[in-house]
């Protein structure tokens, strides 16, 4: 006992960063909004509303949690929610009956990062560029498909379902969770998992071990599409209507709770539990200054406050090693 | 005549190995001295020590007869050395103007302003440039030049910083022999301005029309300096081989090999990019097949292609007499096809990973579905591989959650083999399995090599080190330009042979 005492106070501050310091971020936002304005945190509501925040951000994480544990990116995850929100909405509105609507539009979500992943493995270019030119395909799309006109009216039982609660978390918080358990499963469980920590930290070497690189690949943007996809059924179900611009700039929120959540952006590095908390994070720094009546438009510079530092502490542990 | 350069007994250690010992080489203005070794005698070492990369452990070093202890590589560069490395190092991004000038930009004032002296800059290049025989813009771009064009840019470039000592490692590894022509003839013109040229090489026509003198290396000694006209190739040969050779691993089970059945047989292998041609051959139980060549001649790019790797447009692959359809390593994998790589870093291990994780991965996707997707994780047998591993393997670690980084190359080598092993492989292909690892790890290498074989199991080594080869196997195969040029059983091998079939001699 006294032993691992002296083990754990030997740990260097990398090992520390690398195991607790997502969570020590979360606790360091709770304790500062704790003392900026106690009542905002000691409420009924608080916890509910904090949770409900964070659903679209956890969801979107996780996509994009797979595109950087292969050292790429997805920059299409908030245009592929929006453009999934106004498809099972058009298709509600039309008369289509809600749970058809609702797996349609997370299979369109699946489409379209198969489309991504197709790209990327035919073109054999950077993730990075293939979904920043998808990202402005899906958000003219979206322009397109609602004629930039909002859509709204859709049938009670799938906004009431949405914006429900069983006992005091919210049923988005549930999904987003059922989401979560599923994907830890597969990182940790599923050899196909296992395969893209492998590609991710050295492709060559993962194929020379026998990863089909490119069908791994494509797993992986199948898995971020069809993330963003549930995470636009959830937008549409919190907010009642479908906006021809919703989802514009979430992957912002969605690599920052990925990354803040301690995945490496050189890639094979990272968990899915860290993801969920970074996508809390973010939802408490949107509460917070919320409760605290700051302007949304700083919201943005806290956000990307965050990224830098998070990365370069991740960077300097990394280099120091 | 005062020598350019004198390096008196020199001597360079690395912890645990001396790469030089009691080395003494000079450069005389005017003459090509050419440097002959095998891989790992040493050559590179001692450029390294010339120009700065390395510090002597001792030994003194004479520039143009001022004495120096060691080297820094600006001190080398202000005496007017330079090197002309295999893999050259011009920049593709910048103009042949550029790359002559890149880190040194001659400067002019201009009403107090130091500004960039493009004048001089385009005399001088125009002066190297016709010297070494490049008609093009000095404004075009390196990328859009040939391979002999960059290599002769690279010559210009030590004319720029007025060298007087140019040293060249292999310079005609890519060349055609036009190309090649062209070279000797722009380094006649280098001699005859009283340049010292040190011309690296193992091919012997060439060291024979070009040279002047010759200087042997073996394992990191001196073996003696000749003048070329004096020598035959066959007494080069001989000078650079025979080392010595601790303990042998042949066959002693069968008394004739070629009776045994075939476990491994490759039929008519070739690739689109023409790097192997056509090439067969089989393995039979209980023998290691070895391949010798120079570096570059094809022996990796066929492994490759067997193994699914990289693509083979025509051949076959037949495994205990079953032909196996490989189109990519995890076919390899699914039938029992191993390659240890020559590249550990970049094709070996994976470095986010544990021991134990480096070690599962293969067995688990063999085990596994539809290309790799199906399947979960047994963390059971995860366990048990990685403890029959370390075991068999003699994995030295603290313990197999340790990250594969932390281990010796020796001992990640070891790990990579595990992880074929954990497979139940049938047959191993190892390419340069020994590079870069102690002398420890590489007879255990070597030991189970020999296991393998007698388990029945098909065995194939590529390796660079003759003395290796020779100890090692009991056929070895001698590749140049692509094809098998000729075989020799372990009774008839000598290392004389192999590098005349493997030169071309």
């Amino acid at each position: 006992m006294s032993e691992n005492k002296v083990k754990k106070q030997n740990q260097n501050f990398g090992v520390l960063w690398q195991r607790y310091g997502t969570i020590g971020i979360f606790l360091l936002l709770l304790v500062v909004l704790t003392i900026a304005k106690p009542s905002s945190v000691f409420n009924s509501s608080s916890i509910p509303q904090i949770l409900k925040q964070s659903s679209v951000n956890i969801l979107l994480a996780l996509g994009e949690f797979f595109a950087i544990l292969i050292a790429g990116i997805d920059l299409s995850v908030g245009a592929v929610a929006g453009l999934v929100g106004i498809f099972s909405a058009q298709m509600m509105v039309a008369g289509i009956p809600v749970p058809v609507a609702v797996v349609a539009g997370v299979l369109f979500g699946t489409i379209a990062g198969f489309i991504n992943g197709m790209l990327v493995n035919k073109t054999d270019l950077h993730p990075f560029i293939i979904t920043l030119g998808t990202q402005s395909i899906y958000q003219g799309l979206m322009l397109v498909i609602s004629k930039s006109q909002n859509i709204y009216g859709f049938p009670t039982s799938f906004t009431a379902t949405m914006s429900a609660s069983v006992g005091f978390i919210p049923v988005t918080v549930i999904i987003a969770l059922i989401v979560a358990v599923i994907l830890w499963f597969f990182t940790t469980k599923c050899k196909a998992g296992r395969n893209i920590y492998a590609l991710g930290g050295n492709k060559d070497a993962a194929w020379y071990s026998g990863v089909n690189v490119k069908l791994h690949t494509l797993v992986v943007f199948m898995i971020s599409g069809t993330c963003s996809g549930i995470a636009g059924i959830v937008l549409l179900g919190r907010v009642g209507a479908a906006a021809p611009t919703a989802g514009t700039g979430y992957e912002t929120y969605a690599i920052a709770a990925s990354i803040i959540g301690g995945t490496s952006f050189m890639g094979g590095k990272g968990k899915i539990p860290g993801v969920v908390v970074g996508g809390l994070i973010i939802g408490l720094i949107n509460y917070g200054m919320t409760a605290l009546t700051i302007p949304s438009s700083y919201q943005k510079i806290v956000m990307g406050a965050l990224i830098i530092i998070s990365v370069a502490i991740d960077h300097l542990v990394a280099t120091k090693k | 005549m005062e020598a350019l350069v004198r390096m008196e007994n020199v001597t360079k250690e690395f912890p645990g190995v001396k790469a030089l010992d009691n080395i003494s080489f000079d450069i005389m203005p005017g003459e090509v001295h050419i440097l002959l070794g095998e891989n790992g005698a040493g050559k590179s070492t001692l450029m390294k020590i010339l120009s700065g990369v390395y510090q002597p452990t001792s030994g003194k070093i004479y520039l143009k007869g001022k004495e120096y202890d060691r080297l820094t590589p600006k001190d080398s560069y202000d005496n007017g050395i330079s090197i002309i490395y295999q893999e050259l190092s011009v920049i593709n991004e910048l103009s042949i103007l550029e790359n002559l000038f890149v880190g040194k930009l001659p400067s002019k004032k201009v009403m107090g302003m130091s500004l960039v002296d493009y004048k001089y800059m385009n005399d001088k290049a125009k002066e190297v440039l016709e010297k070494v025989g490049i008609k093009r813009s000095p404004n075009t771009m390196v990328e859009d030049i040939s391979i002999s064009e960059k290599q002769q840019c690279e010559i210009a470039k030590a004319l720029v910083s007025n060298a007087d000592v140019i040293i060249m490692d292999e310079p005609t590894t890519s060349l055609t022999t036009s190309e090649t022509e062209h070279l000797f003839s722009i380094i006649r013109q280098l001699k005859k301005e009283g340049k010292g040229i040190v011309y690296i090489s193992h091919k012997m026509d060439e060291i024979k029309q070009i040279g002047d003198r010759v200087t042997v290396l073996k394992d990191g000694t001196y073996v003696g300096t000749r003048n070329v006209e004096d020598v035959s190739v066959d007494d080069m040969i001989k000078m650079m081989v025979g080392r010595e050779i601790k303990g042998t691993y042949h066959n002693t089970e069968s008394d004739d090999l070629s009776k045994e059945p075939v476990i491994f047989e490759v039929k008519n292998i070739s690739r689109k990019d023409r790097k192997v041609n056509n090439v067969s051959f089989a393995v039979h139980k209980g023998e290691i097949l070895g391949f010798a060549g120079l570096v570059g001649s094809g022996r990796s790019e066929l492994m490759n292609a067997i193994f699914g790797a990289e693509p083979k447009s025509s051949g076959e692959v037949y495994i205990y007499g079953k032909k196996a359809e490989i189109k990519s390593p995890y076919d390899a994998i699914k039938n029992g096809l191993a390659m240890v790589t020559e590249n550990r870093r970049e094709t070996g291990f994976l470095d986010n990973f544990s021991i134990k994780q480096n070690i599962s991965i293969v067995p688990f996707l063999k085990t596994s579905g539809a290309k790799g997707l199906t399947g979960l994780v047994d963390n059971k047998a995860e366990n048990e591989y990685a403890a029959k591993e370390k075991a068999d393997m003699n994995i030295k670690c603290r313990d197999v959650e340790q990250n594969i980084t932390e281990l010796s190359g020796g001992n990640q080598q070891k790990v990579i083999l595990g992880k074929w092993m954990a497979a139940e492989s049938k047959v191993v292909i190892f390419d340069e399995p020994t590079k870069g690892i102690d002398i420890g790890s590489k007879s255990e290498i070597y030991v189970l090599m020999r296991k393998l074989a007698s388990e029945g199991k098909g065995v194939v080594m590529v390796s660079s080190e003759l003395p290796e080869l020779l100890s090692v196997c009991d056929r070895i195969c001698v590749f140049r330009d692509g094809e098998i040029r000729m075989t020799y059983d372990i009774s008839e091998a000598t290392e004389e042979k192999i590098v005349k079939t493997s030169t071309g001699e």
